[in-house]
């Protein structure tokens, strides 16, 4: 079975006609109504066309419980969430599917602070959903409709405070939008402070992508990798649709792989940062204990997906932590207040560039050399436990973590071996410093499709 | 007996409608309009809505819906109900939705569903949506089959005042420069209104209660005992004529220029002699409405169909048998087909003042020229299970008359006529009682009541 629908903590997330409906997004949206305390609500969303339909609803349901709604349009995330602290709302909700196909949505939802929802909050959440029993308002309390535009000047004054343009508008850089909102922002950047950043596939589109909207080495090969040479820029950056997420490529057009943002972005903020803890996940590269260290930093590591490391976030006086983040280019900054932000990522590697009069490959090469090679199972969802089991005990000799699937570490090699939360689907991932780990990726491959 | 129970929620074949809140949530609203898009097919569907606060709320839950179904939607905002329907006709949509609970009050609103040629589904077609509805057997069109919002909030009152203007004289109207008052109880008409007969109809025009952002001032619906405000204008300013609309401007009621609020059925005998005067033809009305439109059309020779209460019964018939005007006269509900086969408050307006054009008469002349009845109208509360009994109760009471079942019972007898039907909306029995004489009037009337007990 793939699935098309999925109810979460993370929220709501479904492919549009066969799994996520009108319904289940009123339903959602009127229980984040009834969840929140009074005050208005920030919306926004990204291009796909099944957007305008799902604004719709919301708007009707946080009406509905008493909500105004401030609309921002078509917006990053960023833009949503930094905008709900601006405003003192009581929270926020985001249209969009980041960096899933067009034919996928989702509604993302924010607390006041503008921050994703906990666990414990996003389990409430859900407690209210389910029974479907909401706080609806009698005709005279029903929340009102105010369309907000020029939010993203607002967010751009943000960044301006955190970087120096007249020193990054130096650069010419190739961007690809990937018909996303990134396209809006920097469009304006470019407007605003002069900036070179040469955009690709920067028209706004509902349904049909240029490409798969992922932020990987791959996908920066299709179309932007290619014109970085010929265009003489200084680097290549590609966007996810909603602009949370980034990869880059160098000035030679080689891609570079996602893993390399997180460790790249610690080692530039750590020694500027009081905090000196990194929050990633189980699957990301080895090379952030190494950069980390460097710098008198430490890494935490939790489970897969954002709800993990919002909750470790919460765990920690925010003085504490520098940044946090994933190997898919997901990174957020204390700087900008712990929020998933593609594109105050890449000015920081911008900044770094700046300030280390280094080429983007020869930066890229300054770091120690990790492979990794990543890979999936199908399985039935009976079988994992005792697949769990016994492969902890194929590999006594390494140290285990079960916080999330298996992950064993050696010294210079570890596996992870974890279940996908969206699809009945084991991944390995498996990384070594130096050269790939074929034999390790081999046997563990080997041994969890005796499973299948 | 028990008190009757309270309906929130009402989802028949009349469409939803309840009490915003608790009971007519925005999933609710999205599901019925899914439903209906699914029904009406990915196409256009114009949307609109009346003033009242929830209208928002609602409109945006209908709006998600349709999408969802893949439809072409088309916002044309704060509109009356008629403008919608004219204009779904005119652009050729699937069809239409208008958010309004017309004259309920303010905490209920309602969806009104309307085909491609902007008629209210017929019987066939409403039963055929509830149980696509119940059934939630709803089309969910793809993302790449969602289609961007659109708006139009110009050309369709536009287009109505246009083809209501086209039916009269609007020359000679123009000329008399009327002195009119208007109330539109803050509704779905009242800048149309004002266009209408300000400036399209050059009237020296008292308007109270024409801002839409403000809520309803006086009870939604325009009856003798609601309009004293308007009333009070019309004598303090010295008005030839007063009108006044419900929320969604498909009702129309009139005050002569004494400051007397006319009776409903007298206002559609008037419209009607107005139209009948130009064209004759056949015209409809429902069981309920006076006798005074039998006496009118015979001034002309035209013949009269009777009807069950409820507009579209009305439309069905007027279409069946190519009726040039019809209506409800309980209601306030005028219907004249070349303008569009539905209620109408601006075609009342606009044949009202320009019989009053062409014959140089005043309102109050032009209603006594209307013969005289004497009615009461009331309603009373029925348990379920009693209401066979209580009408074969009211046969025995009134032996020897002629009997109509089409719409609970209706007697017609040599002195008048009783007729007695189940509200379509709430556990009541409606009562209509008419006659020559208001003595013989009372007596049926009170007959008709103690059978209640």
């Amino acid at each position: 079975m793939r699935r098309a629908l999925r109810i979460s903590n993370a929220g709501l997330r479904g492919v549009i006609g066969n799994g996520l409906t009108a319904t289940h997004a009123i339903d959602f949206a009127s229980a984040f109504g009834t969840f929140l305390e009074p005050g208005p609500v920030v919306l926004g969303r990204d291009p796909r066309a099944s957007g305008a339909m799902l604004r719709e609803g919301v708007i009707a349901a946080l009406s509905a419980t008493g909500h105004d709604v401030v609309d921002l349009g078509m917006v990053s995330t960023p833009v949503i969430q930094h905008a709900i602290r601006r405003i003192e709302a009581a929270g926020g909700i985001s249209i969009g599917a980041s960096h899933n196909a067009a034919e996928w949505n989702a509604l993302k939802f924010f607390g006041r602070n503008g921050i994703y929802l906990n666990t414990a909050e996003s389990s409430e959440l859900l407690d209210i959903y389910h029974p479907r029993k909401y706080a609806f308002v009698t005709y005279e309390a029903l929340g009102r409709l105010r369309e907000e535009a020029g939010e993203i000047d607002r967010y751009l004054d943000l960044l301006a405070d955190a970087y120096d343009f007249d020193v990054l508008r130096r650069f010419r850089v190739v961007v690809d939008c990937c018909n996303g909102t990134s396209a809006l922002i920097l469009r304006r950047l470019n407007e605003r402070h002069g900036c070179r950043f040469v955009l690709i596939n920067e028209h706004i589109e509902g349904s049909q992508f240029a490409h798969e909207p992922a932020t990987n080495a791959r996908t920066l090969t299709l179309q932007l990798a290619p014109l970085i040479v010929p265009l003489e820029a200084h680097a290549g950056f590609l966007f996810d649709v909603d602009s949370d997420r980034v990869a880059l490529a160098t000035e030679r057009g080689d891609a570079v792989s996602e893993e390399m943002i997180l460790p790249m972005l610690a080692d530039h903020l750590l020694p500027r940062s009081a905090g000196k803890l990194v929050i990633t996940n189980l699957s990301t590269t080895a090379l952030l204990e190494e950069v980390a260290a460097r710098h008198g930093g430490s890494v935490v590591r939790v489970p897969v997906g954002r709800q993990a490391a919002m909750d470790a976030l919460a765990a920690y006086r925010p003085e504490q932590v520098a940044l946090a983040g994933e190997g898919t280019g997901a990174v957020m900054m204390a700087r900008f207040r712990f929020i998933y932000d593609g594109i105050a990522s890449m000015l920081a590697i911008l900044t770094m560039m700046h300030e280390r009069r280094q080429p983007l490959s020869e930066m890229i090469g300054s770091y120690s050399r990790y492979s990794m090679i990543k890979g999936e199972v199908p399985l039935n969802s009976r079988h994992i436990p005792a697949l769990l089991m016994r492969l902890q005990r194929e590999f006594p000799d390494g140290e285990a973590n079960v916080a999330d699937g298996l992950r064993i570490d050696w010294a210079d090699r570890w596996f992870h071996v974890r279940v996908s939360q969206t699809e009945p689907i084991v991944r390995i991932i498996c990384e070594q410093r130096g050269e790939t780990p074929r034999a390790l990726y081999d046997s563990v491959l080997d041994f969890v499709g005796r499973f299948a | 007996m028990s008190a009757p129970r309270e309906h929130n929620l009402k989802i028949g074949v009349s469409g939803i409608r309840g009490v915003v809140g608790e009971f007519l949530t925005p999933a609710l609203a999205a599901a019925f309009a899914q439903a209906f898009g699914t029904y009406v097919g990915a196409g256009r569907v114009v949307v609109g809505r009346d003033t009242r606060p929830s209208g928002e709320m609602i409109q945006h839950a209908v709006c998600c819906g349709l999408l969802a179904a893949g439809c072409e939607v088309v916002d044309v905002g704060i509109v009356p109900t008629p403008t919608i329907q004219i204009y779904v006709e005119h652009i050729g949509a699937r069809g239409g939705i208008a958010v309004t609970a017309s004259h309920n009050p303010p905490e209920y609103n309602a969806l009104k569903l309307f085909n491609h040629e902007g008629l209210f589904f017929n019987h066939y077609e409403r039963s055929e949506l509830i149980d696509l509805y119940h059934q939630s057997d709803f089309y969910h069109a793809a993302n790449e089959e969602i289609r961007p919002l659109a708006s139009d909030y110009e050309a369709p009152g536009r287009l109505h005042l246009d083809r209501v203007l086209s039916q009269v004289n609007a020359a000679r109207i123009r000329e008399r420069r009327f002195r009119a008052a208007l109330d539109s109880v803050n509704g779905a008409g009242s800048l149309l209104s004002i266009a209408f007969l300000r400036d399209r109809l050059n009237c020296d025009l008292h308007a109270i209660a024409v801002d839409p952002t403000k809520p309803f001032p006086r009870v939604a619906e325009p009856r003798p005992d609601t309009l004293g405000d308007l009333a009070e204008l019309v004598r303090r300013e010295r008005r030839e004529i007063g009108f006044a609309q419900d929320p969604d401007a498909d009702r129309l009621a009139i005050v002569d220029e004494t400051g007397r609020v006319l009776d409903n059925d007298d206002v559609l005998a008037l419209v009607m002699e107005a139209v009948l005067a130009r064209q004759p033809g056949d015209v409809v009305v429902n069981l309920t409405t006076s006798s005074v439109i039998d006496d009118v059309a015979a001034r002309y020779n035209c013949r009269v169909w009777r009807t069950p209460v409820g507009e579209a019964n009305v439309v069905e018939r007027m279409r069946e048998v190519n009726a040039v005007i019809g209506g409800e006269g309980s209601n306030g509900g005028i219907i004249f087909p070349r303008v569009q086969l539905c209620r109408d408050s601006y075609t009342g307006m606009a044949f009202l003042l320009d019989r009053m054009a062409a014959t140089g008469c005043s309102v109050s002349q032009l209603a006594a020229l209307l013969p005289r009845y004497s009615r009461r109208l009331g309603k009373i509360p029925f348990e379920h299970g009693r209401l066979g009994t209580l009408m074969r109760a009211v046969e025995d009471a009134f032996p020897g008359g002629a009997v109509d079942r089409t719409d609970g019972l209706k007697i017609a007898m040599a002195a008048g006529w009783v007729h007695v039907r189940a509200s379509n909306t709430e556990p009541i029995l409606r009562l209509a009682v008419e006659s020559r004489r208001e003595q013989d009037t009372e007596e049926m009337f009170s007959r008709l009541m103690s059978l209640a007990g």
